[in-house]
């Protein structure tokens, strides 16, 4: 059996990259870096007239683009990422898709696209500023929410063939632990099937009552549905990124990786604990008691246990390869590490951006701190450190291997160096913009907010200076943006043929053996699904009866 | 060994008198917290008892049945209201719940899971199921309050949480009808 599995992997690294399924990822991806495109570009927009530079056309509206800017930076872009770098993962693990799973990831491709003009339509119209979260009362015309439905249901296409594709490996290779890459996709279809559930439903509320058929509708249910998604479509695009840290960035750094047990449970707790904390995204909101409140803290801090356990896993496979190496001294091990290459620099910052971001995260959590930012530019802040760096920095950093990978092209020095000075832009241009909307946010600038001076109010100039760097930062920014589209587009068509390597670190020649309960996905569902009907059953029983409220257009 | 003192930690932690009058406060954190917390605690100091008692466990509990029963028994007897007043009113039975719970629920069931065959685990999973399902339609339907320590409304909660729960088990169950785990081990 191991000789057959050598053979294989022998096999499968002779032929390269199966030419139908690299297809499938770079559709995903160029889908990915056009909307890297647009959205960054409304992003400056935003960014120019917040800080009062740059004066919107009467034909557009400061909540048309940020509707936009939101809609294809949050969803579009991190999804289509997200996809399409975990079906190449599936197919380079586990030796090339099934037809089956071809045909299903491109239904599902096709459906989101389709929702997604459905959904751009009355955006662009002026239909449906209603921002990414779509809160009711405000309602935005149907065709949106049709458009979301397409959406959910491309997105449970690309699921079920990951689960297909996953199901039929296991059954050809019993008794054996999924490849650790294939086990973070798992773990990430599990979760965007399960999350889009609720939304699923609260879109199906929603319908009726923006054609007329229902006259109110449910809203403090209806956010509730609405952050149950959103908080672990959070959590899949973080599990997204620290698969690269834990499976590829050692590999890049030439060394090997953390124990592999640790890793699946770090897999298998953030698939269990994620649903449930979208209920911190609510400590605002009327309706949920102060004691189920305080009770979700230990749900969202639940989470972020499995993130300090990353942390400390990252640094020890540092200080391992660096002292491997022959680093000497404390900190020796940080001169060892290959700062020149950009497949490990931009997912590195990536991982210290989430330092600041996870403890501004905890902040948020925190019923009494979050009363002093929340609804303020500091949440905004706080999202742009997380998906803005973190998660778009090791996207990034995977683009510049896999891209070329997939192509059957190569990453040269010359566009290894664009890729490093792309990341440097970025960190420079992101921190300016995350510091400045946190510190704007303490002292009160709200979000989601058209430029004003409020009748020239004293304290809303004193935001003046901070909203100026949201403008110098979405400037470096929107130079990084365009160099980084750039850098895709040449390694997808025009960098020199070649084979670029598929980096997958090896575990530890010493490694314990893994648990087989890590591969038993029913019994993780099972103990998600209990989890969140632990968490959902007491407000959502609270909210039944509440009088609902008619369809508002605030735009 | 570290599970069971981390198991011993919890349970201590669990009974200090401001955690658990916190948690008997609402009534489906009594039921729903609190109770299965105990369970999980006591599930965690089994191995202590098992190593340091094996025979006993194999006289009383070779083919894990009496293990399972004792299980259900505890389990179900503390589903009813009255015994959720009782816990609350008469000191006695609230020890008797910080004792039964992991003790007689917990470590049986660690002890015994391994040690039944598919066919007694899913025929606990539908006891359970009938069992919630049961007491979840009495605890939304029932026109009166059922427990003199908690109002309706709370009453209604629980009863959903039992529908919910019961709803987790009857996915894991219907997902055996078309998954095999024997396909993939």
């Amino acid at each position: 059996m191991a000789l057959a599995e050598t053979i294989k992997t022998k096999a499968n690294n002779a032929l390269g990259v199966n030419p139908q399924d690299a297809k499938i990822s770079k559709s995903y991806f160029t889908v990915t870096f056009l909307a890297l495109l647009i959205g960054g570009t409304l992003g400056l927009v935003q960014g120019l007239n917040r800080a009062g530079l740059f004066e919107l056309p009467s034909w557009l509206n400061y909540y048309q683009v940020l509707t936009a800017h939101g809609l294809l930076l949050i969803l579009v872009f991190t999804a289509f990422f997200t996809i399409g770098y975990f079906y190449a993962g599936l197919s380079h693990t586990l030796g090339g898709l099934i037809p089956k799973v071809r045909k299903m990831v491109w239904i599902g491709f096709w459906m989101k696209i389709f929702g997604f003009v459905l959904a751009v339509i009355p955006i662009l119209m002026n239909e449906a500023s209603v921002m990414y979260t779509f809160y009711p009362p405000m309602a935005a015309s149907p065709l949106f929410y049709f458009g979301l439905v397409f959406i959910v249901l491309g997105v449970w296409m690309a699921a079920f063939g990951a689960f297909v594709q996953v199901a039929n490996w296991r059954k050809n290779h019993k008794g054996q632990h999924l490849p650790i890459l294939s086990f973070f996709a798992t773990g990430v279809f599990v979760l965007l099937f399960f999350s889009s559930i609720p939304v699923a439903i609260e879109v199906f509320m929603i319908i009726p009552w923006v054609l007329g058929w229902m006259e109110t509708i449910n809203v403090m249910l209806s956010r509730t549905l609405f952050w149950a998604f959103g908080h672990t479509l959070v959590n899949i695009w973080y599990l997204t990124a620290i698969s690269v840290w834990y499976v590829i960035v050692p590999k890049v750094i030439g060394g090997r990786r953390f124990s592999d047990t640790l890793t699946r449970v770090v897999v298998i707790l953030l698939v269990i604990l994620n649903i449930p904390g979208g209920f911190h995204h609510q400590i605002i909101d009327p309706g949920i008691s102060e004691t189920i409140k305080y009770m979700h803290v230990f749900m969202s801090l639940a989470v972020g246990f499995p993130s300090l356990m990353t942390a400390y896993a990252m640094f020890s496979v540092f200080e391992r390869t660096g002292r491997a190496k022959g680093a000497k001294g404390l900190f020796g091990f940080f001169k060892k590490l290959p700062w020149g290459d950009v497949r490990f620099l931009a997912p590195f910052i990536a991982m210290v951006a989430f330092i600041p971001a996870g403890a501004g995260g905890i902040v948020q959590t925190t019923n009494q701190l979050d009363q002093v930012v929340h609804n303020s530019l500091w949440i905004v802040g706080h999202f742009h450190l997380t998906l803005g760096m973190t998660v778009a920095l090791t996207f990034f950093g995977v683009s510049y291997w896999l891209i070329p990978r997939i192509s059957g092209r190569i990453l040269t020095k010359k566009m290894n160096k664009m890729g490093v000075i792309t990341t440097i832009l970025w960190t420079i241009g992101m921190s300016f913009m995350a510091i400045a909307m946190h510190l704007v946010g303490l002292l009160g600038s709200p979000r989601r907010t058209s430029y004003t001076t409020y009748g020239d109010n004293a304290t809303a100039l004193g935001w003046d200076p901070y909203l100026i760097f949201l403008a110098i930062g979405g400037t470096f920014l929107i130079v990084a943006v365009i160099m980084q589209v750039y850098s895709a587009f040449h390694l997808m068509f025009r960098a020199p043929k070649g084979e670029e390597e598929f980096p997958i670190a090896e575990e530890e020649e010493d490694a314990s053996k893994t648990p087989f309960w890590t591969e038993r996905w029913s019994r993780t569902i099972l103990i998600m699904l209990i989890v969140v009907a632990m968490a959902y059953v007491i407000p959502i029983v609270d909210f039944i009866g509440d009088p609902g409220s008619p369809p508002w257009k605030t735009w | 060994m570290t599970q069971a003192i981390f198991g011993l930690l919890f349970f201590v932690f669990l009974i200090l008198p401001p955690v658990a009058s916190l948690m008997e406060s609402i009534m489906i954190i009594h039921m729903h917290m609190q109770m299965p917390l105990l369970v999980i605690s006591g599930f965690l100091m089994a191995p202590f008892f098992q190593k340091k008692l094996p025979a006993f466990f194999e006289k009383w509990n070779q083919i894990g049945i009496p293990g399972i029963f004792l299980f259900i028994i505890i389990m179900s007897y503390w589903s009813i209201p009255r015994t959720m007043d009782d816990a609350l009113t008469i000191q006695a039975v609230e020890i008797f719940k910080f004792i039964s719970l992991p003790f007689l629920v917990g470590v049986p069931l660690r002890d015994s899971w391994a040690k039944i065959s598919t066919v007694w685990k899913n025929i606990t999973f539908i006891i359970f199921l009938i069992l919630f399902t049961a007491m979840g339609i009495l605890y939304i339907a029932s026109p009166d309050q059922l427990c003199n320590n908690y109002l309706r409304t709370e009453q209604v909660t629980l009863g959903w949480g039992f529908i919910t729960m019961a709803a987790a088990i009857l996915i894991y169950l219907v997902q055996l009808l078309f998954i095999n785990p024997a396909d993939y081990e």
